[in-house]
């Protein structure tokens, strides 16, 4: 309730509305620094726990394993049941390179080279301390690099821009992870903010979503319902004491905290009148609490009585007995698989009870659970487009300013900041969302133009330096060449006939029969089509569309 | 190769491999396609070359302010800044006018093309739109089902063309009405990007690569996650592309369509339509219906968008002589409440009207229209129509499918189609 305790008196809002603007001006020209996102200052000092925001909580110790259950059906189980079952699924514990690349794509958007060298050595319980420790990581190299593409955070199009590129260049992967779990969750959409002259609000959302992805459930309860963006986007910041409009108060219910079955028709009226008093300032980035505009009578809302106001509301919300059920399963379901049991989820509900909701401790007890590194979550779900694109960009070290990377997700099926309703992205929930014809062919239209480079001049591309790889890498033969790449696009482990197939692309030269050629270090040349052909069909084979 | 290797989808092979992690959506596990196929056989007979295009106003699409109930003076009252004035709305009949930018409707009403079913709705109602869209979809009034009513019935169908577009999702996702266990649905957001890009160092124009990269798919191990649908996904891409391309060079527009994504994805339809490709259901989406605050701009741009969409669509297919053989149905996951609220705007309600429209359609107004005066608790209609018996009657009497296997139960018609 801290940050949200100021005296209900008029002349304390002008406060709220200076530590608004003071966020927006830092956003507005990206910060330099990641860990010191927006924080309303008189807020911190009201913390009861002394616990700066930024003070987030560490990591443990850890647990594994888990055994690979496996559902077939029809015709497909019975035969696979003949053919003695397993045999091409992995089961039992995951290798540790598997399971260090599991966890770099599910806790971030997958691995570099360089990524693998950094937190291999650290082992799973190091990475994850890593991970979870963010603010003890640098991230000054991303933001000088951000800082000087000189992008123009009022257009939506520079804002995806920006976040991908963060997503492909953070040393912070989890932070970004957490942050875009937030954005499907409590979302909302440039769409409607206020209009273009309004669009700052969204990354305003996005920063205070970054700086407090790990806080307590309160504060980002607290933080969300009087977010600008959001004000507007359900309409909170138009819902008038005597009128209260019901937006807010149901989907808040619905897709924040609770979830459908848990109130009724009534709780939605009455908590429309508890939560007025809430508005945007004019086309500014801030908001304020009017108590005059807040509806004083006595409202009934999910067994409670009284003149209830939006601090009762969250209170009441993250209190719940549904609300730990219904946040940790959006967790594990984002991070680990989809359609957890009640006993995949207590161990998160109780560190949510006994950690007063902290989701920094939820999301210690997720990632160290043997639930995390089973066989079973181990490319469970389908990459989202933000996932394909970062993670491509990513793991092939693409030098570039990430021209057009916006454009890319898109046509994949997800638009940061603009999710298609208040629900998010429906891939989020099932994965199998993501995936059509139409979007499978924008994933394989994106690696080659990683691969292959654009000249246009909106959009260029330079291609991949693929002699250079080769060259720094010493690969001398097409087996090298096949498992380098495997060994950050697919952890390593290539069932052997699949591993053949590729080999068999590379020497197999009828395709290309361009006069380009790439040198191995071995000095055996091969047709630069072949060379790149088999890189990308790593990438668009089955394997690498699964997280 | 490819040809057998969809044979080996329809006989159900292919089913829900998927492993580890099934999404709902592939969970229904033990049903076979080839169980499905044979389903199939009565699900649909008839109507090969007839069409149904679909269009999803998503959002909660206010029925009130689309189809105008311009004599009843409790509209008037409670919406003092939102009710459209009776000189305004575009009449039908003595008792209600359409929306002053739905033009384009009126001109098919007045031509005899548009049906208006009244006060659509179910079985208490949800004023989420979630668990809404979900039950208009699935048909599971909890709100929990899975499949698709529109995927139950492609899926039972055997094109023994191997026809890809037998159903075209436009968007950049699959709607749950079309999401079935065994059938993907091939779903484009345009034309354009609708292609597999080549490597210019390769001589081939890209068919070995692409050759290499479907061997990778049909080789990956079908009890791998996600096998089936990565598998079928990848195939029906290939033809899809190939028979899309070579519509495309044939197709020429008669009409100019509006710009945006929603007439972009009707001239796509048309062009599958026009250029016999196959297609038997057609989706598309509208967005943005849901008009809490501020309705008025927002709706009255959503209408034209809608209306000249429409018109757009179907002077294409009457141009080309098509338009006998296409039937255009809308659907919204709720209406609005009667009552506008303190933000210009109006929350979730509930039943709302349908439009059907085509040159097949028996033109009029269907269904009962619900009261103003007999609300619910939270002030909304109470619905008249059963949705179910809307898509039996475009099921039995459009599409020559059983709406009984379909839909799962007899949920009685309505007479905007005639009795085949």
């Amino acid at each position: 309730m801290d940050m949200h305790n100021q005296p209900t008196v008029p002349g304390d809002d002008e406060d709220i509305t200076e530590k608004r603007v003071a966020v927006a001006g830092r956003t507005a020209t990206l910060p330099a620094q990641q860990g010191a996102a927006p924080s309303r200052p008189g807020v911190v000092t009201a913390r009861p726990r002394g616990l700066s925001r930024r003070q987030l909580p560490g990591a443990g110790a850890l647990g594994l394993a888990g055994a690979g259950a496996v559902a077939g059906s029809g015709i497909a189980l019975a035969e696979w049941m003949q053919g003695g079952g397993l045999n091409t699924l992995i089961h039992g514990p995951l290798t540790s390179s598997a399971r260090i690349g599991h966890l770099l794509r599910r806790a971030g958007f997958g691995a570099s080279p360089q990524d693998i060298a950094l937190y291999t050595p650290l082992g799973f319980n190091g990475a994850v301390d890593r991970l979870l420790n963010y603010q003890q990581v640098s991230d000054a190299e991303m933001e000088n690099r951000l800082g000087a593409l000189r992008l123009d955070l009022n257009k939506p199009a520079d804002q995806q821009r920006w976040w991908l590129l963060r997503m492909a260049w953070t040393q912070r992967p989890l932070l970004e992870k957490m942050t875009l779990f937030w954005h499907g969750v409590l979302t909302s959409s440039f769409r409607k903010v206020g209009g273009p002259q309004s669009y700052m609000r969204m990354i305003v959302q996005n920063q205070f979503l970054r700086a407090h992805a790990f806080d307590t459930f309160d504060n980002i309860m607290l933080g969300i319902t009087s977010d600008p963006a959001m004000l507007f986007y359900l309409d909170l910041t138009r819902s008038r004491k005597n009128r209260p409009n019901e937006n807010y108060a149901r989907e808040m219910m619905e897709l924040f905290t609770i979830g459908l079955g848990h109130y009724t028709q009534q709780d939605v009226s009455e908590g429309a009148a508890a939560l007025t008093g809430w508005h945007v300032v004019g086309h500014s980035t801030t908001s304020r609490y009017v108590p005059q505009d807040h509806n004083n009578l006595v409202k009934h809302y999910l067994g409670h009585s009284g003149n209830l106001d939006y601090k009762d509301v969250v209170h009441i919300l993250v209190n719940h007995p549904a609300a730990p059920w219904f946040i940790c399963r959006k967790l594990f379901t984002f991070f680990v698989y989809e359609n957890p049991s009640n006993d995949d989820l207590s161990p998160l509900v109780d560190t949510y009870v006994k950690s007063n909701h902290s989701m920094g401790a939820v999301m210690r007890t997720l990632l160290l659970s043997p639930q995390f590194s089973s066989a079973k979550a181990y490319r469970s779900r389908i990459k989202s487009p933000a996932e394909f694109v970062a993670g491509a960009y990513r793991a092939l070290n693409i030098q570039g300013e990430g021209a057009g990377l916006q454009t890319m997700t898109t046509m994949m099926g997800q638009t940061l900041f603009d999710p298609p309703n208040v629900a998010g992205w429906p891939g989020d929930k099932v994965s199998a969302y993501w995936l059509n014809s139409g979007t499978w062919m924008a994933r394989l239209n994106y690696i080659d133009l990683l691969l292959v480079g654009s000249r246009s001049r909106r959009f260029f591309y330079p291609p991949l330096d693929l002699q250079g790889i080769i060259n720094a890498n010493h690969i001398d033969s097409p087996e090298r060449f096949v498992d380098y790449f495997a060994s950050f696009l697919l952890d390593g482990s290539l069932d052997p006939d699949r591993r053949q197939l590729f080999i068999d692309y590379f020497t197999s030269q009828g395709s290309s029969a361009s006069r380009e050629q790439v040198t191995l270090t071995s000095g055996k040349r091969y047709p630069l089509g072949a060379v790149r052909g088999t890189l990308y069909l790593l990438l668009a084979s089955p394997e690498y569309q699964l997280n | 190769m490819r040809l057998s290797r969809r044979a080996l989808i329809k006989d159900g092979l292919l089913v829900v491999s998927a492993g580890m992690v099934m999404p709902a959506i592939f969970s229904r596990g033990v049903a076979s396609a080839k169980t499905l196929a044979g389903e199939g056989a009565h699900f649909a007979q008839a109507a090969a070359e007839r069409t149904l295009i679909v269009v999803q106003m998503a959002g909660g699409n206010d029925g009130l302010n689309t189809v105008v109930p311009i004599t009843d003076s409790l509209y008037y009252q409670m919406r003092p800044t939102l009710a459209i004035a009776p000189g305004q709305a575009l009449p039908l009949d003595g008792r209600l006018g359409l929306h002053p930018n739905l033009t384009p409707l009126k001109k098919l009403w007045d031509e005899g093309h548009l049906a208006v079913v009244e006060g659509v709705g179910y079985p208490n109602q949800s004023l989420s739109h979630f668990q809404a869209m979900d039950i208009w979809q699935t048909l599971d009034l909890n709100g929990s089902g899975t499949e698709g009513w529109l995927g139950k019935l492609v899926s039972g169908w055997v094109d023994q063309d191997g026809h890809p577009f037998k159903a075209l999702n436009i968007g950049v996702q699959t709607a749950q009405a079309l999401s079935s266990i065994s059938a993907p649905v091939p779903t484009l957001s345009n034309e354009q990007s609708y292609r597999i890009a080549a490597d210019p160092a390769d001589s081939d124009s890209g068919n070995g690569r692409l050759q290499a990269l479907m061997k990778l798919y049909n080789s990956y191990p079908r009890t791998a996650p996600y096998a089936a649908l990565l598998d079928a996904t990848a195939l029906d891409a290939q033809e899809g592309v190939r028979q899309l391309r070579e519509a495309s060079a044939q197709y020429h527009p008669m009409v100019t369509y509006p710009a945006g994504p929603f007439a972009a994805g009707l001239k796509v339809l048309a062009e599958a339509i026009i250029e016999n490709l196959g297609l038997r259901i057609g989706y598309v989406t509208l967005g943005g219906f849901d008009t809490h605050a501020g309705q008025k701009t927002t709706h009255d741009a959503l209408m034209k968008t809608f209306a000249d969409g429409i018109a757009a669509f179907y002077n294409d297919l009457a141009l080309h002589n098509k338009a006998d053989n296409v039937v255009v149905m809308t659907w919204s996951e709720f209406g609005r409440r009667v009552e506008e609220n303190g933000s210009l705007g109006t929350d979730h309600g509930t039943a709302a009207p349908m439009f059907v429209l085509g040159n097949p359609v028996n033109r009029g107004i269907f269904g009962e229209p619900p009261s103003l005066s007999n609300l619910d608790s939270a002030g909304n209609l109470k619905y008249t129509v059963d949705f179910r018996s809307v898509y039996a009657t475009v099921l039995d009497r459009w599409l020559g499918a059983s709406s009984k296997d379909v839909l799962g139960g007899s949920f009685g018609a309505q007479n905007f189609l005639p009795q085949p």
